[in-house]
């Protein structure tokens, strides 16, 4: 029925109360959602007072919120929360055009920080907040985000999505000159690491760290974290990411940095991959292949 | 009245077993001589409370009862000082302060008999170690807080992590332990997982909650376990506390289940003389019970008792004595009008605003309800062997007005405290100083002065020694535990022990229960809960 509706380009009030009901049956239906908002532009906009626009789209806003209680993770939803708040109108007054647009927002980010609570890995939210601080009228600054992502990571540091955050928004603060870089990385090396000592299992921590390190155009830091890393493993034997992570930043150190090297260096560096290659195969099994490419691959390049 | 049992005492145990007896069908009464229930483990008013006291430590006048008297025996060196705040009414103050792990005997008797439909609770927000006066030490009990930690160093923050991820798991064939079981655990700590002394006060005192350095490893590890395995189940801390006071509420709720499951209750009344009839005669019940001011008398198979509300006569007879190996305890308690922060050195050195572009508030560090350790020796005047604790109870367990918190300081008298020659408010005095130490800010560089103290000590039950063939009379309350978070669990652990006896005992008696005419056995504890339309069905 909704089809054929649709088909003749019914933009009535009936319509649309259909496509609610619709919608509150299956919020995955993205057709509906399409016809929605056509209906919205085509039928209900043109004869609309700003104030009642505004009205009508936060009756939206409610509504998806309602429904991502129950279905946090569908694009729909999101997507419809972002046209919803791209249409807010100026108003409520001339020399006030930002203000219903300021709240909206400003409810937006409380909903995706109440999102994020209920679940600090949902990555649509993590995503949309992105999108959120981006769009709003007045900028929030980077570094009260950064303290955000530390709340969240320090709640549970196994949590990829919060230190994919940091990510952006270090990148962003380097960027813009706001925080020393050199200084900035020095303490972020120096909680990462707590997080390794902590727990050496966890997955989001070893990446994030790589992130850190990038292309390796500091041999220095390349060697310092290198040996940070062995002593953990003195200390953690049977570390998979441990030996993993130094085999990486070893043969990172071989390919960006050999021309200053000793051929002695280069063959131990070599050496030392070999070892713990091997024992990677025989600790993490499930990857032997793997291990025994990645020793294939240096040899072919170093040897 | 015929009845399958009488039960005598409100206590918890006694209240769980009368819950799932009546639950079960069995007709039971409930006799408490006082007017509240709870017995030793009561929620008290303030007023109640100072009257409590009043009671106990007055000198024995010839009219009083022998339960009265019995009290006077175990509470003993009771001193009182402060006078009777307002809204005395508004607070619940336990008699015996306890924490009840998110997963255990007691949370799934209270949630297989439906009480915890009557009851509150509140998570404990932290429990910390006390370092110096102003400040705590942060335990670390989790991932979270080991990471965050700023004392421990790296290897320690390690090592302390392998400790935890070897406690949480299945370590009874471990080689770790292999030998230890009986070894002392902060040895144990310090032996097979290299930890440095922080990290084994931390574990030994505030995770395990160990009473003595000697405590051997088996029993704590196995502690530990459990808290780490109650963590999450309600929020971050593995522990409950009971709103309006804990024990002696959850107690009351047990005794309403078993009301409303048709089970008599009187309180108030003293049992004036209980008679065992011959056994040759079969017909009237075994024993037959009077009580003062009261013409009917209750006539039973089964007598189910905590010792003090047996009279001495009897008290030869029962079947299950209480440990005599349980220790003393000094209790304060103490109600206070400023709050205790739980202050940590980086928090204070952090208080001048490091990050001013944050926008993260200034951390509010004081605690509504929080636990508080002392490990040995970690103050000049305090015990060089025993560790104790404050149980910090605000209006967040609804146990004190807005602005008032409740303390209960518990030190177990054993190590070098077993002795006996200081009375329980020298023992305690310092504690409670060094805990209000902890109510200091900028505004009030004083600590704060408790409105009302009240010390006192308190002996195990003087249970009887010999096992007796009477399995018709059951003692059930058993030792309170020495470790906070076990009061609850070793009650609630008893009961239903009390409760398989006391079912074979009346199936001998030829009783079964009473509106089921069948055969059919009781098969569990806690028959299946009737299905209450409510806040489950919203879908």
């Amino acid at each position: 029925m909704l089809y054929v509706q649709k088909k003749n380009e019914d933009l009535s009030r009936g319509a649309f109360d259909l496509t609610t009901q619709m919608l509150r049956m299956n919020p995955e239906f993205y057709t509906v959602w399409n016809y929605r908002r056509h209906i919205f532009i085509q039928g209900i906009f043109p004869n609309s007072s700003p104030a009642a626009i505004n009205e009508l789209l936060s009756e939206d806003l409610g509504l998806t919120a309602a429904f991502l209680k129950q279905h946090p993770k569908v694009y729909w939803i999101w997507n419809h929360r972002r046209w919803c708040l791209e249409q807010v109108p100026d108003g409520p007054l001339d020399e006030d055009k930002d203000g219903w647009r300021m709240a909206n927002w400003n409810k937006e980010l409380f909903l995706v920080e109440k999102m994020l609570d209920v679940d600090p890995r949902n990555f649509h939210a993590w995503n949309y907040r992105r999108y959120v601080l981006a769009s709003i009228p007045v900028r929030r600054s980077q570094v009260s985000e950064l303290s955000y992502t530390t709340r969240k990571i320090e709640s549970n540091f196994s949590n990829f999505s919060a230190w994919h955050q940091r990510t952006k928004v270090l990148a962003s603060l380097w960027q813009a000159g706001e925080l020393n870089v050199a200084q900035s990385r020095e303490d972020e090396l120096d909680l990462v690491k707590n997080a390794m000592y902590t727990d050496p299992d966890d997955q989001s921590v070893w990446i994030y760290h790589r992130w850190l390190i990038g292309d390796g155009d500091d041999p220095l830091l390349l060697q310092r974290e290198i040996a940070s890393i062995q002593e953990l493993l003195d200390e953690q034997p049977d570390s998979k990411w441990c030996m993993e992570s130094i085999v990486y930043y070893k043969t990172l150190l071989l390919r960006r940095h050999l021309s200053t090297m000793d051929t002695s260096v280069q063959q131990s560096l070599v050496g030392e991959c070999f070892d713990l290659l091997s024992k990677l195969q025989y600790v993490d099994s499930n990857r032997k292949q793997r291990y025994i490419e990645l020793s294939d691959e240096i040899k072919n390049t170093f040897l | 009245m015929e009845l399958d049992a009488v039960v005598l005492g409100t206590g918890l145990s006694e209240s769980i077993v009368a819950a799932a007896l009546s639950k079960a069908g069995y007709k039971i009464a409930h006799v408490d001589i006082n007017p509240y229930y709870g017995g030793d483990e009561a929620s008290l008013t303030l007023d109640e409370l100072l009257q409590w006291a009043k009671e106990r430590a007055e000198s024995s006048v010839d009219s009083d009862s022998a339960y009265l008297s019995s009290q006077r025996e175990r509470f003993t060196n009771i001193s009182y000082t402060g006078s009777l705040p307002l809204q005395s009414r508004q607070y619940a103050v336990s008699l015996l302060p306890m924490l009840v792990p998110s997963a255990g005997p007691t949370i799934d008797s209270l949630i297989a008999s439906g009480v915890s439909r009557y009851g509150g609770f509140k998570l404990l927000e932290k429990v910390a170690l006390f370092d110096s006066p102003g400040v705590v030490k942060p335990v670390p009990g989790n991932k979270e807080d080991v990471f965050k930690n700023k004392q421990l160093s790296l290897l320690g923050k390690r090592r302390l992590m392998r400790f935890l991820m070897f406690a949480g798991g299945e370590f009874e064939d471990k080689p770790e332990l292999q030998g230890s079981e009986q070894m002392p655990f902060t040895d144990f700590l310090k032996d097979k997982f290299s930890l440095k002394e922080e990290a084994v006060q931390a574990i030994a005192y505030a995770l395990a909650f160990c009473a003595l350095a000697s405590d051997p490893t088996l029993p704590a590890l196995e502690r530990i376990r459990r808290y780490l395995r109650s963590s999450g189940r309600y929020g971050p801390s593995p522990f409950l506390v009971g709103h309006y006071g804990g024990a002696g509420e959850i107690a009351q709720g047990f005794c309403r289940t078993a009301a409303v499951a048709g089970a008599t209750y009187v309180l108030g009344r003293q049992v004036s003389s209980i008679v065992t009839a011959p056994i040759a005669e079969k017909t009237t019940g075994k024993y037959t019970l009077n009580l003062e001011d009261l013409s009917e008398q209750l006539r039973c198979d089964l007598l189910i008792s905590s010792p003090d509300h047996l009279p001495l006569d009897l008290q030869g007879d029962s079947s299950i004595t209480t440990a005599s190996t349980n220790c003393s305890f000094a209790r304060c308690i103490a109600v206070i009008d400023r709050p205790v922060s739980f202050s940590t050195s980086e928090s204070l050195e952090g208080s001048g605003g490091e990050d001013p572009a944050s926008d993260m508030p200034i951390q509010d560090l004081s605690v509504d309800t929080a636990l508080l350790v002392f490990s040995p020796s970690s103050i000049p005047i305090g015990s060089s062997t025993v560790a104790v604790n404050v149980l910090i109870t605000g209006e967040g367990s609804m146990s004190a007005p807005r602005g008032r918190w409740i303390l209960y300081i518990t030190m177990p008298l054993l190590g070098d405290q077993s002795g006996g020659s200081h009375s329980p408010e020298e023992l305690l005095r310092p504690y409670l100083d060094a805990t209000l130490s902890l109510t200091r800010t900028s505004e009030h560089p004083e600590s704060a002065l408790p409105l009302v103290t009240l010390f006192y000590e308190q002996s195990p039950r003087e249970g009887p020694e010999n096992n007796s063939t009477e399995a018709s009379l059951m003692l059930s309350t058993p030792p309170h535990s020495r470790y906070l978070p076990e009061v609850a669990d070793s009650a609630a652990r008893n009961a239903e022990v009390t409760f398989w006896r006391a079912l074979e005992v009346l199936k001998s008696a030829g009783r079964l229960p009473g509106d089921k005419n069948s055969e059919e056995a009781v098969e569990n504890f806690w028959p299946p809960l009737e299905y209450v339309n409510g806040e489950d069905d919203e879908w």
